[in-house]
């Protein structure tokens, strides 16, 4: 499996002349699953955006398994194994159930699941094939979603938000699902909201507030500390 | 006295004649000191007689008058020249032209900075019947010629005549008396008439519409379409219902080759008969001659229809490398006869030459049996009601056309002058 | 009765021709985010190219077809080469003002090389005539044109929605962005969409060339109906474009039948409603109008 490490240094980003991130370090290794913890603002969906490369106007260094990404484009990073699992999930409602699968190539034999895989794994993916994409419940996109970039066999998931709005027993079923993949050795950076759904997967957490790492906690240290930081997020 | 200085420097500039120069010279000097260009005994003011070409340079009539006429007035100038030499009163003329873009508004303005600013002594052409109209207000306003050659309307020898503007070529009633009362004569007695739903298109088909009538024939229907319009065949369909003997299209310019190759299309070519309004000899050039095979029409003048008109086209085609419409021919006919009223008068003051003007019997290449109605302004000529030839006809480019009867100068325009007409 | 069905087929036949030629601007609306304004200009070339191509070499309709719409795939990935591109990242704005620029070039270009008159372009042999069914006539032309668009609208729909390089354009349609982040090179595909939405044009200007007017002029005001037609259909949707085709045809049959010179306000009345009702268009995405 995969032994590439994210790592970010020192990296800013701006919308026009408002500054959002100033100076974030951050490191994903291999098989870890990170999640980003702030309030509503604090920058972490254009974290995420500046590590696939969709957010442009940025300084600093992304790193990816010792490759320095530069400047270069999303679908470059994409199939580079970086996998972009949006919060608003990206479902095509032009694409079948099945095209949004098989829409993205296939951009590591190894990691890549087959489509038969996906279907076992998620069977109401594969009832649901030949329906719209955006047929699909909300949970059941967000299964999409996540499937997409596992068929391609990207071996970094950036996660944002998955358990927004959704059933507490589906956001279990997500939360079986990121322990599993973290088994293969793919790992995570999860943006979330949810405290406790957060404690529940990861290994590590970050505390962005303003555009700016506050903290870095292990999942011990998190947990023991979830009311203080629920108060803090204003929850 | 800053106009004196002015014009002398500018006259030192060309090589004319040294002693034309000197006299002219004093002249304007004595006019000057007299106070003014235009109020003394006359003569020529600004020592220049400037003639303002304003039409369509880049728009859908340009190819049917637009720069070419520019041309034909050169060829009048030349003709003027040559006719007079040294005896020339307008020694020194210049052609100045300008887009009016068929816009009323735009007409106004140019027609105003020709006038004043360019001095021009006369407007020539200007197609268009509402920006016709705003250069005619223009020259009453302004106490200066304005020729009409390219605009259609009536109400320019109507409620807009005055004592500057004269109306040359053409106007709808010819149009419709040519074309409308011998069709009906044919036989042609049923009528379906579609046209554009604007000042032009309204006053064809009343025009076309009395022509009809008064021959013996009924309109049965006439179909307004929006302007412009790219799609005719549900109109068509609609013209078709009450079985006309004869379709008449108002339409002009892509709207009349759009509709009459859907005409075709349907089916109908041969079987009913199709009369058009206004048509040009590019519009047949446009579509080809087997489209308009046998179709009648009124045209004002025809490059091929004798000796004189042809040598004339030959001339013209060495310059421009096209054959003439009848526009062109209008333009330089205008040109010639307003140069040599003002040979006439001695002088180019608008009022001395507008005398020289009115109720005189002219003839040229353009005007056959041509007169200059006093009352209103109305150049009479003969017109003609012209077939289009079938291919097998056609002996060279541009030879698309024969002339079935000429129509009198007495009859082609409306006899009576429009009570809505004061000078 | 007989009246309304003589209409309907000719709405009908004219709305296929209008899905036809709106197709293109939706395609490349929908992959480039580009309202491409000369897109009426490229239908003049279309049947001015036609018409030249007739005067120059004698080849008439049937190898216009082919080669003007080669031709004008070429030029429109020339055009997207020298200049599209390198507006793509800007305001949409930026490409809405540049097509606009091309289109007066062209138009101007047209004007000035080959005059303002019509060129000469004659139906193709074995298509005159109409054909009759009871009352009801329809010439050959306009049924050929109606059929042959029809299946073109066709072939690209099973291109799109069967190949995979359709289901690339349709996501990519959808959201460019996004398929950037699923490891799809879009600006591998942006320049032969751009050059198959010319293409498209330059076809409907073929086909347009032995029924109408063909002068520098012809695309100008046919621009302003396609783009009533995208904006009714949703701006960059592909069925949206062919489905308000045909409404937009049978409004303005309808219209000439029985409202005379008010035939084309329908048109806009309809696309003042659709707006009112649906701001994103018949098929357009909410996202989209937002």
């Amino acid at each position: 499996m995969s032994d590439q490490t994210l790592e970010i240094a020192g990296l800013s980003a701006w919308y026009g002349e408002a500054k959002v991130l100033t100076d974030v370090d951050l490191r994903v290794e291999p098989g870890e699953v990170v999640t980003l913890v702030g309030r509503n603002g604090a920058g972490k969906t254009t974290l995420l955006r500046s590590v696939m490369g969709l957010h442009r106007q940025v300084e600093g260094t992304v790193t990816w398994g010792g490759d320095d990404l530069g400047k270069a484009s999303a679908d470059k990073r994409a199939r580079a194994g970086i996998g972009w699992v949006p919060d608003d999930r990206g479902i095509y409602a032009t694409l079948t159930v099945a095209e949004n699968l098989l829409l993205p190539p296939v951009t590591s034999k190894a990691d890549a699941w087959s489509l038969d895989q996906v279907y076992e794994q998620f069977p109401v993916l594969h009832e649901r094939r030949d329906f719209p994409g955006t047929k699909l419940s909300g949970g059941e996109q967000q299964m999409l979603a996540i499937a997409r970039v596992l068929r391609m066999g990207s071996t970094l998931l950036l996660l944002d938000e998955p358990s927004e709005g959704l059933a507490p027993v589906i956001v279990q079923r997500i939360g079986e699902i990121i322990r599993q993949i973290k088994s293969q050795g793919v790992s995570v950076l999860l943006v979330e909201q949810n405290v406790k759904f957060a404690s529940t997967v990861a290994d590590r957490h970050y505390l962005l507030a303003q555009g700016r790492v506050v903290e870095s906690l292990d999942n011990d240290s998190f947990q023991s500390r979830t009311t203080e930081l629920l108060e803090y997020l204003g929850m | 006295m800053q106009r004196t200085r002015n014009s002398m420097s500018s006259f030192a500039r060309r090589p004319l004649a040294l002693a034309a120069t000197a006299v002219t010279g004093s002249l304007v000097l004595a006019a000057c000191g007299a106070g003014g260009p235009s109020s003394g005994g006359g003569k020529i003011s600004d020592d220049k007689v400037v003639l303002g070409l304003l039409n369509d340079q880049s728009g859908v009539y340009k190819d049917l008058s637009g720069p070419n006429s520019k041309v034909a007035i050169e060829m009048a100038v030349a003709d003027y020249k040559a006719k007079y030499g040294d005896k020339a009163v307008a020694k020194n003329i210049e052609i100045v032209q300008a887009d009016h873009q068929n816009k009323p508004d735009i007409a106004n303005t140019k027609a105003q900075e020709m006038y004043d600013r360019q001095k021009a002594d006369i407007i020539l052409d200007v197609p268009t019947s509402s920006a016709a109209l705003a250069v005619a207000t223009q020259a009453k306003a302004k106490k200066k010629l304005f020729i009409d050659i390219g605009a259609g309307t009536t109400a320019l020898t109507g409620k807009s005549c005055n004592k500057y503007t004269f109306h040359w070529a053409y106007d709808t009633y010819m149009l419709a008396q040519g074309t409308g009362a011998t069709a009906v004569q044919n036989g042609g007695k049923n009528w379906s008439i579609v046209y554009p739903d604007y000042a032009f298109g309204q006053d064809m088909t009343k025009s076309f519409t009395n022509a009809v009538t008064k021959a013996g024939g009924t309109v049965q229907q006439s179909i307004a379409t929006p302007f412009p319009n790219d799609n005719f065949s549900t109109f068509i369909t609609k013209a078709e219902s009450s079985k006309p003997n004869v379709i008449g299209i108002m339409a002009a310019g892509g709207d009349l080759i759009n509709f009459v190759k859907q005409f075709n299309q349907a089916g109908l070519q041969g079987k009913t008969q199709l009369a058009v309004g206004l048509m040009f000899i590019t519009d047949i050039h446009s579509l080809g001659v087997d489209q308009f095979q046998g179709t009648q029409f009124t045209d004002a003048w025809y490059w091929n229809f004798d000796d004189q008109n042809r040598a004339w086209a030959d001339k013209f085609k060495a310059k421009t490398q096209t054959r003439p419409s009848f526009a062109h021919a209008g333009n330089y006919s205008a040109a010639l006869q307003y140069l040599e009223a003002v040979q006439r008068a001695g002088t180019d003051n608008s009022d001395a030459v507008v005398k020289e003007l009115e109720g005189k019997k002219l003839n040229d290449v353009f005007l056959r049996n041509g007169e200059v109605r006093a009352a209103d302004h109305r150049v009479l000529h003969d017109a003609y009601l012209v077939k289009v030839k079938s291919k097998d006809q056609v002996k060279e480019e541009w030879d698309y056309e024969e002339v079935v009867s000429t129509i009198p100068a007495a009859e082609a325009f409306n006899p009576t002058v429009s009570t809505d007409c004061t000078m | 009765m007989t009246a309304f069905i003589q209409y309907t087929l000719q709405g009908l036949a004219l709305g296929g021709f209008y899905a036809l030629a709106a197709l293109g601007l939706a395609v490349i609306f929908g992959v480039l985010g580009v309202v491409n304004f000369s897109h009426g200009a490229c239908y003049m070339l279309g049947a001015v190219g036609a018409a030249l191509l007739l005067d120059a070499t004698g080849l008439g309709f049937w190898a216009a077809l082919p080669i003007i719409t080669v031709a004008m795939f070429l030029f429109g990935v020339l055009l997207e080469r020298l200049f599209v591109q390198w507006l793509l990242r800007l305001d949409p704005l930026y490409n809405f003002l540049l097509t606009f620029g091309i289109t007066l070039f062209l138009v101007d270009f047209v004007k000035r090389r080959y005059g303002v008159s019509s060129l000469p372009y004659e139906l193709p042999a074995g298509l005159q005539g109409r054909v009759n069914v009871g009352s009801v006539s329809l010439s050959s032309y306009q049924i050929f044109v109606a059929v042959f668009s029809v299946a073109l609208c066709l072939a690209v729909w099973l291109l799109l929605t069967k190949t995979r390089v359709g289901m690339i354009v349709r996501a990519s349609t959808e959201d460019a962005e996004r398929s950037r982040a699923l490891g799809i090179n879009v600006g591998r595909w942006v320049t032969p969409v751009f050059g198959f939405g010319i293409a498209l044009a330059g076809l409907a200007g073929v086909l347009r060339a032995p029924t109408g007017s063909v002068n520098a002029d012809m695309g100008s005001f046919f621009i302003i109906i396609l783009f009533a037609v995208v904006v009714i259909g949703g701006l960059g949707s592909i069925l949206g474009a062919v489905v308000a085709g045909f409404l937009v045809g049978l409004v303005e049959a309808y219209g000439q039948g029985y409202a005379g010179s008010f035939s084309q306000v329908l048109i806009f009345v309809l696309m003042a409603v659709v707006i009112l009702v649906r701001p994103s268009g018949l098929f357009g995405r909410e996202e989209a109008a937002s």
